[in-house]
Parts: C-alpha cells; structure tokens; sequence
C-alpha cells in the first residue's frame, strides 16, 4: 500500500508536500522495473529543481534514466548516503530512501494521488 | 555519439544507425570516473556516452544504435536487452560467427574493471573467448537510445575481447554481410520493415549542437 499523503507522477516519481518544503524520491513501480541499480547522481543542496525537467540520473541494467522533478524549488538537502547504499530503494522507497528536499517555488505540476497512481502502473502493466 | 543523442531526441521514427570509428577511441560509460583514464596511450581520444555500463576502446567494430519510443521495446530493460542481443545472436548466425547470451551473473552491477568487456554480465553477447558484444542504453521522455559494439578484430589494448575475427575472416564481404543481417534481424525483432535513410537536418543540426556543448565540453567529459 503506497502512503496516501504523497502525490505521484507518471514518470513514477512521489513528493510529499509539508508546508513549503517538499521531499521526493521514486516509487516502488519504478524501482522493480529497473531492477539491478548501480549508480545515482543527485544535486546539491542550492541546486534549482524545475518541474518537468530532470533534477538527477540513475543507471541501472546499464540504462541511464533522468529523475523527473514533480515541483519547482530550490534544493535544501540531498540524501547523501543513498548513492552508496541503493538497495535502500528497494527496502524503503517511501522511507529512507528519499531523494532530495526542496523549498517549494511551483506545485503546479501534473500530480495524481495514490489511488490513481496504482491505477496508472495498472495500466502501464 | 552526437548523432545518437540527436537521434534519441529527435528521430521521427525508429531509426537503426551502424558506424565505425575514426580515429579508434576510448568512450566511458556516464557514471564512470575519468580519473580511472588517466593512462591511457597518448592520442587516443576519450569521449564520455550517455549512456551507462563500462568503457569501450572502440577499434575494428560494428557499432550499432536503436533510437526509438520507449514502447517500442519490452517494459522491462532485461527482456527489452534480450530482444535485441536476442536478434544479434542470429544476425551473427547468419555471417558464421557463433555466441550466446550469458545466462550467468546479474544484469548489472558496479563494475569489477573500468572496460566493459572485461567482465560479462548475464544477456551480454559471449563466446568461448569472452565477450562479443556490449550495449548500453539511456532512456529519457518516452524514448529509447540502444547502442553497442560488436567487435570484429581484437584491439592491442582491450585483449580480452572476442572478435568476429575469432571465426571467421572479416572480409568486405562478411562486412556487407553482417551489415545487412543486423539490420535484418533487429528490424524483424521489432516487427518493422527497414528502408535505407538519410540524417535529417534537424538530425544534423542537433547533433552539432551536441557535439559542440556536450561531448567537446570538458564539463560533461570530467563529470565524474
């Protein structure tokens, strides 16, 4: 079951808004279809995030994918000990293994609920 | 690597590109650190992909590239990888040269060496020799760019390689030969009929625009 105080998007990524801060990071979908990851980028905390546009990069099964940015803002923290420990998206998607965080400028973006986010990985199959 | 990038971005439809390098150069896959580089022989270039796995001294080879919608192949990137080494496998076949995709190991892992070929992973292209054929992908809006080298004679510098040249002589043509089947099985793989094309200018005109901002840049070069 996928917490229901996240927002989704359809390129798997999930953000949880508290306030003017939000933390993101990729869902459970996402990762059992990479399977095998072997390496993360992530920006630096005073990095700009802009919705729609890539905010890191992630290799797995020699596949380089972009992380889509669900929200606009600047970047307070990333989480630095994730890189070296990516078995951690596996075990804790929604939990420990948490991308970044963010001072909100723009939630404006194309964001679904839990409910229909399992119904869009439904039909994604 | 330019006209791949353009390719991902801009292709209109699935497009099948084969090439050759000239000069032979080394290209690192995205995340791998350019300081693991630093010896290589004066003068020969080193370029970074965007795409992921190890690194590639690219000599005598077949270097192909898929760039198409991401629908086009399997959802999963391991079935997605067997279609089309699946394909390779038979292309190959056809020109004499025999090899199998390695059903040991993981996928993928942080690699053991900084060259691609020097350890295979399970679906890489293999013989009794070692590894024949190494792809890598990068995936971004809904597309796809597949490439990899088929070695056809073994580098001086990456002598853990198999080659084509390992089965058969690597005449004119076996070249046409092998050419003609690649395109054949991957576009049957795909269920397309293949035509012979041209680089847009659109193509063209990004894939300047790449080589010049991206794969000259020193930035991109010495990210990691």
């Amino acid at each position: 079951m996928r917490p229901d105080d996240l927002k989704f998007q359809q390129t798997h990524e999930w953000v949880k808004i508290e306030g003017d801060t939000a933390t993101i990071g990729i869902t459970d979908h996402a990762v059992s279809h990479l399977s095998d990851l072997v390496f993360l980028d992530l920006p630096a905390a005073g990095a700009s995030v802009t919705i729609g546009e890539s905010f890191g990069e992630i290799e797995s099964v020699k596949a380089v994918s972009p992380l889509v940015a669900p929200i606009s803002g600047e970047v307070l923290e990333s989480n630095e000990g994730l890189s070296d420990n990516l078995e951690w998206l596996a075990e804790e998607p929604f939990g420990k293994a948490w991308m970044i965080k963010v001072k909100l400028t723009d939630t404006s973006g194309d964001l679904m609920d839990a409910a229909a986010y399992d119904a869009h990985c439904k039909a994604e199959g | 690597m330019a006209v791949d990038g353009a390719l991902l971005a801009a292709a209109q439809t699935p497009t099948l590109r084969l090439y050759g390098w000239a000069p032979h150069a080394v290209s690192m896959g995205y995340f791998q650190s350019i300081a693991d580089f630093a010896d290589l022989p004066g003068g020969v270039p080193l370029v970074r992909r965007t795409t992921g796995g190890g690194a590639i001294y690219h000599g005598d080879e077949l270097t192909y590239s898929l760039a198409t919608d991401a629908a086009m192949l399997p959802r999963d990137l391991a079935e997605g990888y067997a279609l089309l080494h699946g394909a390779l496998v038979r292309a190959l076949a056809g020109v004499g040269v025999r090899c199998h995709r390695a059903t040991e190991g993981r996928m993928s892992a942080r690699p053991q060496d900084r060259w691609c070929f020097a350890h295979p992973v399970m679906g890489d292209l293999v013989t009794e020799r070692g590894k024949l054929c190494g792809s890598a992908q990068r995936r971004e809006r809904g597309r796809v760019l597949h490439h990899g080298s088929l070695v056809i004679e073994r580098p001086e510098l990456t002598p853990f390689v198999a080659a084509i040249a390992d089965q058969t002589t690597p005449t004119a043509i076996v070249r046409k030969g092998l050419h003609e089947a690649v395109i054949r099985e991957i576009a049957a793989a795909l269920a397309l009929r293949p035509y012979h094309g041209a680089i847009s200018g659109a193509e063209r005109d990004l894939a300047q625009q790449l080589q010049r901002d991206v794969f000259s840049n020193k930035r991109h070069i010495a990210r990691r």
